[in-house]
């Protein structure tokens, strides 16, 4: 794995959008599910952002991608079916545990809103190129010098990663103890960790000589190897989602006053 | 000595770690970070940062420690470079990480800024010159986790952690009818406490075993 | 202001680190002609990154520490110079050829890309450069790829391509290939030879003394941060001091001092093919050594 990424090259409408379009989609939606408890809301928003994720041609890793989250969802439904405070109306019984409709209800509604967010950043993250998310953010203003940090991070990680490794076998070779009782163990992780900073934090301090020597610190005007384009279609959705925004806000709060 | 040498006879030292946690706590006191500019060495720093939380996590799972261990990276950047880079780093941790595994951890990316702006602070106030101001700072971090968590807990997963020894505890406060905030808080709290002020030991064995010139390079200027 | 070929000049620079006990440099003075080719050996802790470090202005804007005396390119101070301008001058590649990546790109075409955008070259003239230099440098081909799939040798050449790219007149080489096999030391050396074609001034840390000696037109000895000789290969080479400075000496030049070959005009040989030249010479004319040697 050279970058950690969950990017998926394809060439569907969705990989066309200018990901800060796709980003907007994320927030906005997101936003919206939290600002209506009402499982409804949520559920169309989970529907639509699952149509896209199909249309983009992601759906299977979108499954992989809600699997991280499904023992969580399910032992909320658990805990709160069972526990939840405002529990009063039995629905059903399961091994002798009665399980309440309030609580259900209640996990439903915050599955939906996590659901969403998965769904809707999974979108995202699996129909844009990280660096281009970067890129396409440093365009609209974003500072470069923390889109590098944004950047490169994906890329540095895994460049870590493959060396602890290295450390590893190195530090076996010299009979480390990683199997043993805790405090061996304990010993271990700072005999694998303190190497990996030492040389990390040296290559770091390269990599700032690197880029410096290449123009990181020269200030004034930046262009751009990969221009992201705004198409028509990234204009009007942006205007749709700014407008369902505003009307979402509005109709919250005259609910609220009301 | 070449820098393998250095860095091999480095995690020798470690490997000593009682002593060598014991050792970061005289001493001449702690270098105590400025910052007032974010410089080239410190953007770079970030990254790299979030890679030791990274990697500290795959450690402790290789080991099968039972923590997480993943937030020394926040902890150390924050030491070296002051609160505000802590926070960013802490930031950045989980953005990446909600960008690549796991969507959900994006929210909690205000508990990582808490870690590390608190670490930074506390550096800066020489909270970790012997071993109870160490152990002190330790706890603090764990609160201010701790309370950041909580209220994310609530909101997106009606209270609970995800971690199974915090959730049972939290199912069993909720059965006892304890309101949620404070059944959500123990759920947390017992999963931060040993976990952070760990983290905080660690980070300052490690600290502590750096050369001087390389720490310097990573200060915020003055 | 000196003589008006002269690329760079140095007088008596000193230099200490920051928390460092001791100066890394100390009183250097030396002037190098444009598109000369400059080698500088010594052995570790000498103050050869370091120089490389104060020509291309690391020293002082990276690491802040205590500068004295005077540097000059093209008669301009260094440690003044605007970064823009700076950069333009001069172009510095490191040893590790991981750590020189940038790490924020995705495609060697856009790691290239970096320093351009960096400088805010039009797109146009960008495309061009980067073009040519890929091709200069046999990585066209790896355009698409990631630059951490490539080969150490690949790498190196890419960070020395993403360097020329910003056409820099001076080039600095901090041990190009002391973490390269062979092959990729050979890569890096032919990319060096070229670059001599192009006029541009090189200095070049190496301590592959049979590489260095065909490349370069002078040596700078340094040890304990001074400057103990500033010389041709075949001058500084023959001194019999060379040898208590620890630096080592082309393999040829040690084989013809223990057999006392020396070259008509008095000094060692340094490289393979003066080597050869000289025992083809002898044999050739019949000599045998007593007699040559006098």
């Amino acid at each position: 794995m050279k970058v950690l990424s969950l990017y998926v090259e394809n060439d569907t409408f969705i990989h066309k959008l200018e990901p800060i379009t796709k980003l907007l989609y994320a927030l906005i939606s997101i936003v919206i599910t939290f600002l209506f408890p009402s499982i409804m809301v949520g559920a169309v928003f989970v529907a639509f952002s699952l149509l896209l994720a199909i249309s983009a041609k992601v759906f299977k890793r979108m499954l992989l991608l809600l699997n991280v989250v499904l023992i969580v969802l399910l032992s909320m439904v658990i805990i709160q079916g069972l526990f939840y405070r405002q529990n009063v109306t039995p629905a059903f019984k399961l091994w002798g545990l009665t399980f309440y409709k309030e609580g259900l209800l209640y996990s439903l509604l915050l599955i939906v809103r996590v659901v969403n967010m998965i769904i809707s950043f999974g979108v995202l993250i699996l129909t844009t190129r990280p660096s281009d998310l970067v890129d396409n953010l440093v365009q609209k203003g974003l500072s470069p010098r923390f889109g590098y940090v944004l950047a490169s991070v994906l890329q540095i990680i895994p460049q870590m990663l493959s060396t602890t490794s290295t450390i590893t076998d190195a530090q076996r070779s010299r009979g480390l103890e990683t199997e043993g009782n805790l405090f061996q163990r304990f010993s271990a992780f700072f005999a694998l960790l303190g190497p990996l900073v030492l040389n990390s934090l040296v290559e770091a301090r390269e990599r700032a000589m690197a880029i410096e020597i290449r123009g990181f610190s020269v200030e004034g005007k930046r262009t751009f190897v990969r221009q992201i384009p705004e198409t028509k279609a990234d204009r009007w959705i942006k205007i749709s989602l700014y407008v369902a925004f505003i009307v979402a806000v509005v109709w919250r709060i005259i609910l609220w006053v009301m | 000595m070449n820098s393998y040498d250095i860095i091999i006879s480095m995690g020798h030292m470690c490997g000593q770690t009682k002593v060598k946690v014991l050792n970061i706590l005289d001493g001449e006191g702690l270098y105590m970070a400025k910052n007032s500019k974010l410089t080239t060495a410190i953007l770079v720093l970030i990254p790299v940062a979030v890679g030791i939380n990274y990697a500290g996590k795959l450690f402790a799972s290789a080991l099968k420690l039972p923590l997480w261990l993943d937030s020394i990276g926040t902890m150390l950047s924050a030491v070296l470079a002051g609160p505000i880079v802590g926070a960013i780093s802490g930031a950045i941790n989980n953005i990446i990480y909600g960008l690549t595994t796991d969507p959900v951890s994006f929210v909690y990316a205000l508990t990582s800024i808490g870690i590390g702006v608190s670490v930074g602070f506390l550096a800066k106030g020489k909270m970790f010159n012997n071993a109870f101001r160490t152990l002190l700072s330790g706890l603090i971090v764990a609160l201010v986790a701790t309370v950041i968590s909580v209220p994310i807990n609530v909101v997106f997963w009606g209270g609970q952690t995800g971690n199974v020894w915090g959730d049972a505890l939290f199912a069993f406060l909720q059965s006892k009818n304890v309101g949620i905030w404070v059944s959500s808080f123990f759920d947390e709290i017992v999963v931060d406490l040993v976990d952070k002020v760990l983290c905080v030991f660690i980070t300052f064995g490690i600290f502590k075993a750096l050369p001087k010139t390389l720490v310097y390079t990573f200060k915020g200027e003055e | 202001m000196g003589d008006v070929s002269t690329k760079i000049s140095i007088e008596h620079l000193t230099y200490k680190y920051p928390f460092a006990k001791n100066v890394s440099l100390e009183d250097i003075t030396l002037s190098i002609d444009a598109g000369q080719s400059i080698g500088i050996i010594g052995r570790n802790g000498a103050g050869k990154s370091t120089l490389c470090y104060v020509l291309s202005g690391l020293i002082p804007r990276f690491f802040h520490g205590k500068i004295t005396g005077k540097v000059t390119i093209d008669g301009e101070d260094v440690p003044t110079m605007p970064v823009e301008k700076l950069i333009r001058k001069v172009g510095l590649v490191l040893q590790n050829p991981f750590s020189q990546i940038s790490g924020a790109k995705m495609t060697v075409y856009e790691e290239v890309a970096f320093g351009l955008e960096n400088l805010g070259i039009e797109k146009d003239e960008m495309h061009e450069r980067i073009d040519t230099v890929l091709r200069q440098f046999d990585l066209y081909k790896k355009k698409d790829e990631n630059p951490f799939e490539l080969s150490g040798g690949q790498l190196q050449r890419l960070a020395i391509a993403s360097v020329l790219v910003l056409k820099p007149e001076i080039l600095i080489l901090d041990e190009p290939t002391s973490q390269l096999d062979p092959r990729g030391t050979t890569e890096v050396f032919e990319t060096i030879s070229q670059l001599k074609t192009l006029g541009i001034t090189i200095l070049i840390v190496e301590h592959k003394f049979e590489k260095l000696v065909e490349y370069v037109d002078k040596i700078a000895l340094l040890h304990e941060g001074k400057l103990l000789g500033y010389d041709t290969a075949e001058h500084i080479f023959s001194t019999s001091e060379i040898e208590t400075y620890g630096v080592g000496q082309p393999i040829y030049t040690a084989l013809c001092k223990r057999m006392g070959l020396k070259k008509a005009n008095g000094y060692y040989p340094v490289s393979f093919g003066e080597t050869v030249a000289l025992l083809n010479g002898l044999k050739g004319s019949g000599m045998d050594r007593r007699t040559y040697n006098g």
